[in-house]
């Protein structure tokens, strides 16, 4: 029996400012126990509590191979994202969790791999990202494309810079409108199929981002010969226990906090709502 | 761990809308957990719409008054109940001893004994006649039509008789959202064959199981309504017998309805009203500017005598009102031409028995309304009500208040109004109190206390009355029932609701007027509103915010459609149809400019596929982003252009 | 545990009640307001109701309370403390009805998927069902069409069967011989003539129910193979009014919210009932809803109640043919009738 209900007290070690309205939050458990306690996977979310409003589901932005720094990237949306926002250094929230599927990283040694993200996508995505750069000689070829709305609307800055210099990945950025100072891609996030070369046949491709960029990128890929069972995503539902219980995110019979929330599209295809 | 139960079930009426439902209220170990449904209750008869599952929420929930506060150095600071009513006793005194003017506000919200008491301390306290309730302004035409065609405004026909109709006769505004429970009778009479026919600006779920839907553009109900009396009268289907033996003015009608067009719509309506044996004419309130609501309710309460569906078993109409003690209110006199059962003030009969009964001379001088004394009064007393929220012109209700020198409020919950309060005392909410509450069918029914109130927030009538004993008003209850048995004096048709009724059973019905006299027949005025200046309307859409009503916007479950609603558009929308808005080449989310005679405002726009062209929606959440274009006006006629 | 069957006189019920109520709470049917029957806590065997039709408000709530404390949360200076808030208080419900107990049973199987909800099953494990059979369907009931009544074959603690001078006592988990043992004075082994007895009685019950009310087969498979049309959807939910009176008074639904609620400076976060029939059910924080219109949200309820994929995974359709929802639900829009619209592909003509 569990006290499925009951989260883990875990303080605010780092903030990071990505955007005005997001920011990423490096979290230490209080307790060491609950830190071994909580093995997750890459794409697998937790519900973080604020005290004094209530909780909501993020999705990890950090890798189990760095176990010291558990991450979450939170836009700020409404009450209790406005709340975590303005916590600092040493605050304590509540965490759930690891809860859903997760990414099938086992399932996925030695292929390609292509991360699609747009503007907040971004951060799911990143969790397998550590994971497969933290292994790197256990994958194939890694193609990261990035877009975001302005300049300004890119999360991990510093770090997109990295992966641009890393030999080993190949990495595209856009935004959709430049600002002074930028002397980047400019267009959406499909603009860049053509700065690279993809291999469908042994390609596994991970999308994220807002509905519509999902949906023309998906439409791409597909045209360009990727089978559904190749191209994944996540999917996002108003949550509540996170456990399979609740039914807020039940879609057919299947949950998204528990058989997702990343799907391939033949899993999404057959979703009834 | 073990925590027994210590459970509580307590029977009580429902504080959301005027249908006046049943159930009982559950506690634990002295907090609410839920509610339960009454089998037995007249009204619900076992069921409940959504707000009545969520009723123990915003007690539990919300953020409550738990102490008496009194505002020093610009904040609110809690203070001993002798101290603020000391200082209130006070503040009041000398406001009123430097000839300034006082007002005082009820509530819908409130029980019948808190509304009376505060229209007693009104009239007998402080003097004055400034006495109303917010959402009086939106009711008031409706009833007032009703008065002129029968003389009173009590409803003639109940929730449980409209299922056995022939024909229901609907305006609305959205009757599956306002009124839920009358919406059921509704589909219960339709699904056993009756012919529904809706009046309304919009395509609502009543529309879709109607056999007629007569959409109107705003202000445009009169005239429909004037076809339906056209209707039955060139078919020659009124009935003899009625309108010859009760109705006054038929010959007047006959001529003020003679040129009137008629639709091949409106004639087949009107002779399923004329034909049925058993109608239900439901009105709610109507958009219009000036005196046109007033006089489409008396054109609609016209078209129910003439068909005799006002005096015949089984038939009859019935008000819509918006809120769950409208009625109440109004039958405590909270008004400032109305005496404790709804009585004029003129009246010398009804004078002379308060003036006995509360041994003080009545303020001659007649009041103003809410709206009205808002804007002069100094000192204002505010019991359980929120005008930003429910007035029209809302933000400019606030900037009243918060000019006033003296505003006093009484509520069990944090409203906006409370920010501008210079003093406030708690009292209970309806799950913490003894009182009762008059339905729109004019059902007198029980609220009972689950729990305590939290803090040192007491029953609305008791810190009333405590201030009526400061106001040299005599009072002595030891109970709300002792109110209750003076409200009976006050208002003769309560006398009738006996203690047995209330304690062992679900309440009692209103005395009806035993000699029902005669019917004034009215046809109604049609007015164009639109110019070739201005050819569009903007209307209000609905007559309530439930959204920022406390028993909704506390609920965790109720309150969240309206919450993201108003996250989601920071600065309202108007609604306009698909034609309009690519005519004027633009897109849901554009802005648009409006004007009007009494000013111009730039609002976002939503697209919706059921209006009609020329008409443009604003949702009663968002009218103060286009105050300068309505004002008080419920439907101007406006121009529209791009921003 | 193979079922221990003894009987008890009728005459010695109120002194097993007193032992109960001794050992525990005892929650039975009672009179409420005016004629209402509402399951409350007893504290003397003469308030239970034994002549009634089954109450409105189902007993779920003795398992899962419509407003469930779950987690107290405490400031502690700058940090935070967090216990969770659980009740294990011995509490017995007498005198419910199978359908009742086949919905206790549904939702602890629910709540003991994994992971198990330890707050629901300590409620759950500290509660004794007793239950009586039904010898006649009561006027809205259909427990034949889900196997839910009116006699059940197992999957209680305390079965009671009236035979008239004495009641059959079938005790089917450790917990009603428990129950049992605590006042074992008062009950003897029933004979092969009485229990025999009470299988008559079962048939002569089953064949009072006549025509059946609900047939699920063939509603679950065209709900299961997406063969219900969108229009057929767009019917019936013009004839909801959404107030989620299905889902709160269904003894098998659970769907729930969970919020924090500040009390006394610190916060208590419970679980509160909550439907999916309700608009906001699916809202997402950005504004976007998956089942923003009526029609989907009826479709999301039947699929969950009836749907074969469903039944694989419960073992067992969502409904026990109480026939509550029938009598709470404001609209026409109820299980009977949807599942026949369901059947013969039509509504209301």
């Amino acid at each position: 029996m569990n006290d499925v209900f009951l989260p883990y007290i875990a303080r605010i070690v780092e903030v990071c400012d990505e955007t005005p309205d997001t920011k990423t939050f490096t979290l230490r458990f209080r307790e060491l126990k609950d830190s071994t306690d909580f093995q997750f996977l890459p794409g697998q979310f937790l519900e973080l509590s604020v005290f004094g409003y209530g909780e909501a589901p993020f999705c990890m932005a950090s890798s189990p191979t760095r176990p010291d720094a558990l991450q979450t990237t939170v836009r700020r949306t409404g009450q209790l994202t406005d709340a975590l926002h303005r916590l600092g250094n040493g605050d304590e929230v509540g965490i759930r969790g690891p809860f859903g599927n997760g990414f099938d990283v086992e399932g996925t040694r030695g292929k390609d791999l292509l991360f699609v993200a747009g503007g907040i996508g971004l951060p799911p995505l990143r969790s397998l990202i550590w994971n497969v750069l933290d292994e790197r000689d256990r994958f194939g070829k890694v193609t990261i494309l990035y877009g975001a709305r302005t300049p300004t609307d890119l999360v991990y800055k510093h770090e997109l810079k990295e992966w641009g210099k890393r030999s080993d990945v190949e990495f595209h950025v856009t935004v959709d409108r430049a600002e002074p100072g930028w002397t980047g891609n400019v267009g959406m996030v499909p603009v860049l199929f053509e700065k690279t070369t993809l291999r469908p046949e042994s390609t596994l491709a991970y999308v994220c981002g807002p509905p519509i960029m999902i949906k023309f990128v998906v439409q791409d890929l597909f045209m360009r010969g990727f089978k559904d069972e190749a191209v994944i995503s996540t999917l996002e539902r108003m949550m509540q226990c996170g456990i399979g219980k609740c039914n807020h995110c039940a879609i057919g019979h299947r949950y998204v906090c528990r058989d997702g929330p990343v799907f391939n599209y033949k899993q999404i295809r057959e979703l009834v709502e | 761990m073990s925590i027994p139960s210590d459970m509580l079930t307590i029977p009580t009426t429902c504080p959301f809308c005027a249908c006046g439902c049943g159930f009982y209220l559950l506690a634990n170990k002295g907090e609410l957990v839920g509610v339960a449904p009454s089998e037995t209750h007249p009204v619900s008869r076992g069921r409940l719409c959504a707000r009545g599952w969520a009723a123990h929420e915003a007690p539990l929930w919300g953020s409550r008054l738990r102490e008496p506060l009194v505002k020093r150095n610009g904040t609110l600071e809690s203070v001993s109940w002798a101290e603020a009513l000391d200082h209130v006793t006070g503040r009041i005194k000398d406001l009123i001893d430097a000839g300034k003017s006082i007002g005082v506000l009820g509530s819908p919200r409130a029980t019948n004994e808190e509304n009376y008491l505060a229209g007693k301390l009104a009239r007998a306290g402080f003097q004055t006649n400034n006495v109303d309730f917010s959402y009086h302004s939106i009711c008031r035409p409706l009833i007032a039509g009703l008065e002129e065609v029968t003389g009173e405004y009590a409803c003639s026909i109940s929730l449980n008789d409209i299922e056995s109709s022939e024909t229901i006769l609907l305006i609305e505004g959205n009757l599956a959202k306002t009124h839920p429970r009358a919406a059921f009778s509704v589909m219960k009479a339709v699904e056993t064959g009756a012919r529904l026919i809706t009046i309304g600006y919009t395509r609502t779920q009543m529309a879709s199981l109607s056999s007629l839907c007569l959409q109107t553009a705003p202000g445009g109900e009169g005239e429909v309504i004037n076809g339906l009396l056209a209707g039955v009268l060139h078919l020659g289907l009124e009935d003899r017998i009625s309108v010859a033996g009760h109705c006054e003015g038929y010959d007047a009608l006959r001529r003020d309805v003679g040129a009137v067009k008629m639709t091949e719509e409106m004639q087949r309506a009107a002779e399923w009203i004329a034909r049925a044996k058993r109608a239900s004419l439901l009105m709610a309130p109507t958009s219009g500017q000036g005196d046109q609501p007033r006089k489409d309710a008396a054109a609609f309460a016209t078209l129910a005598a003439i068909t005799g569906h006002l005096n015949r078993p089984g038939s009859g109409l019935l008000l819509l009102l918006g809120r769950s003690n409208v009625r109440g209110a109004c039958d405590m006199g909270v008004a400032p031409d109305r005496l404790p059962g709804y009585q004029p003030f003129y009246d010398g009969r009804s004078q002379q028995r308060l003036q006995d009964l509360w041994g003080k001379k009545l303020p001659s001088a007649r009041g103003l309304d809410a709206e009205s004394f808002l804007q002069s009064v100094s000192g204002l007393i505010v019991l359980a009500d929120d005008p930003p929220s429910v007035l029209p012109m809302g933000q400019r209700a606030m900037a009243a208040m918060e000019r006033m020198e003296s505003l006093v409020v009484l509520d069990a919950f944090v409203t906006p109004t409370v920010g501008a309060a210079h003093a406030v005392l708690p009292i209970a909410s309806f799950a913490e109190t003894e009182g009762t509450l008059t339905s729109m069918e004019g059902r007198v029914q029980r609220v009972r206390a689950t729990t305590d109130p939290p803090g040192e927030a007491r029953p609305g009538w008791q810190v009333l009355a405590e201030l009526c004993a400061r106001f040299d008003v005599r009072v002595s209850f030891s109970s709300a029932t002792d109110v209750l048995r003076e409200i009976a004096q006050a208002a003769p048709r309560y006398a009738r609701i006996g203690q047995r009724m209330l304690d062992e059973g679900w309440g009692g019905t209103l005395a009806e007027d035993s000699a029902r006299g005669k019917f004034v027949l009215h046809a109604t005025g049609v007015a164009a509103l639109t110019s070739a200046e201005r050819p569009q309307v903007l209307a209000r859409d609905g007559a309530f915010d439930w959204g920022r009503d406390p028993l909704v916007s506390f609920s965790p479950t109720l309150s969240r459609d309206y919450q993201s609603q108003r996250k989601l558009f920071p600065n309202g929308f108007v609604e306009m149809c698909k034609q309009d808005a690519d005519e004027l080449g633009v897109r849901a989310g554009w802005q648009v400019k409006l004007t009007s005679v009494h000013g111009d405002a730039v609002v976002p726009i939503q697209v919706r596929t059921d209006l009609k062209p020329g008409v443009l929606l604003v949702p009663y959440a968002f009218r103060d982003h286009v105050a300068n274009v309505l004002c008080t006006d419920s439907v101007t006629a406006v121009k529209v252009e791009q921003a | 545990m193979q079922p221990i069957v003894l009987t008890i006189q009728k005459q010695e019920i109120a002194k097993w009640l007193e032992k109960l109520l001794e050992t525990g709470e005892v929650i039975a049917p009672g009179a409420g307001h005016c004629g209402d029957v509402i399951f409350s806590t007893i504290s003397s065997p003469a308030q239970v109701l034994w002549d009634f039709e089954n109450p409105l408000h189902p007993p779920k709530q003795f398992v899962l309370p419509q407003t469930d404390p779950i987690v107290a949360i405490k400031r502690n200076g700058q940090g935070h403390e967090v216990e969770p808030i659980y009740d294990d208080t011995r509490r017995f419900l007498f005198n419910v009805r199978s359908c009742d107990v086949k919905g206790i049973a549904f939702l602890t199987r629910m709540h003991e998927m994994e992971p198990a909800d330890a707050s629901y099953l300590r409620r759950a494990n500290s509660l004794t069902v007793i239950s009586l059979t039904c010898s006649a369907p009561c006027p809205l009931g259909f427990c034949v069409c889900s196997d839910s009544g009116p006699f059940l074959s197992g999957g209680y603690d305390i079965q009671l069967t009236d035979l008239g001078e004495n009641y059959l006592v079938e005790v089917g988990t450790e917990k009603g011989e428990a129950a049992v043992s605590n006042a074992a004075n008062l009950f003897r082994t029933a004979t092969e003539g009485e229990v025999s007895l009470r299988k008559r009685l079962e048939t002569a019950a089953r064949n009072r129910f006549g025509q059946e009310t609900c047939h699920f087969a063939s509603a679950m498979r065209r709900i299961s193979t997406g063969r219900v049309e969108d229009a057929l959807w767009e019917k019936i939910s013009d004839w909801c009014l959404e107030c989620g009176g299905c889902s709160l008074i269904c003894p098998t639904c659970y769907c729930f919210s969970v919020k924090d609620r500040v009390r006394d400076g610190d916060w208590i976060r419970c679980r509160t009932w909550d439907s999916c029939q309700y608009a906001a059910f699916t809202l997402e924080a950005s504004g976007h809803n998956p089942r923003e219109h009526r029609k989907e949200r009826m479709k999301r309820r039947f699929f969950h109640k009836v749907s074969a994929q469903y039944y694989v995974r419960d073992g067992t359709v969502g409904c026990v043919g109480c026939g509550r929802c029938i009598k709470v639900c404001l609209g026409t829009a109820h299980m009977p009738a949807v599942v026949g619209a369901i059947r013969k592909g039509k509504w209301h003509e």
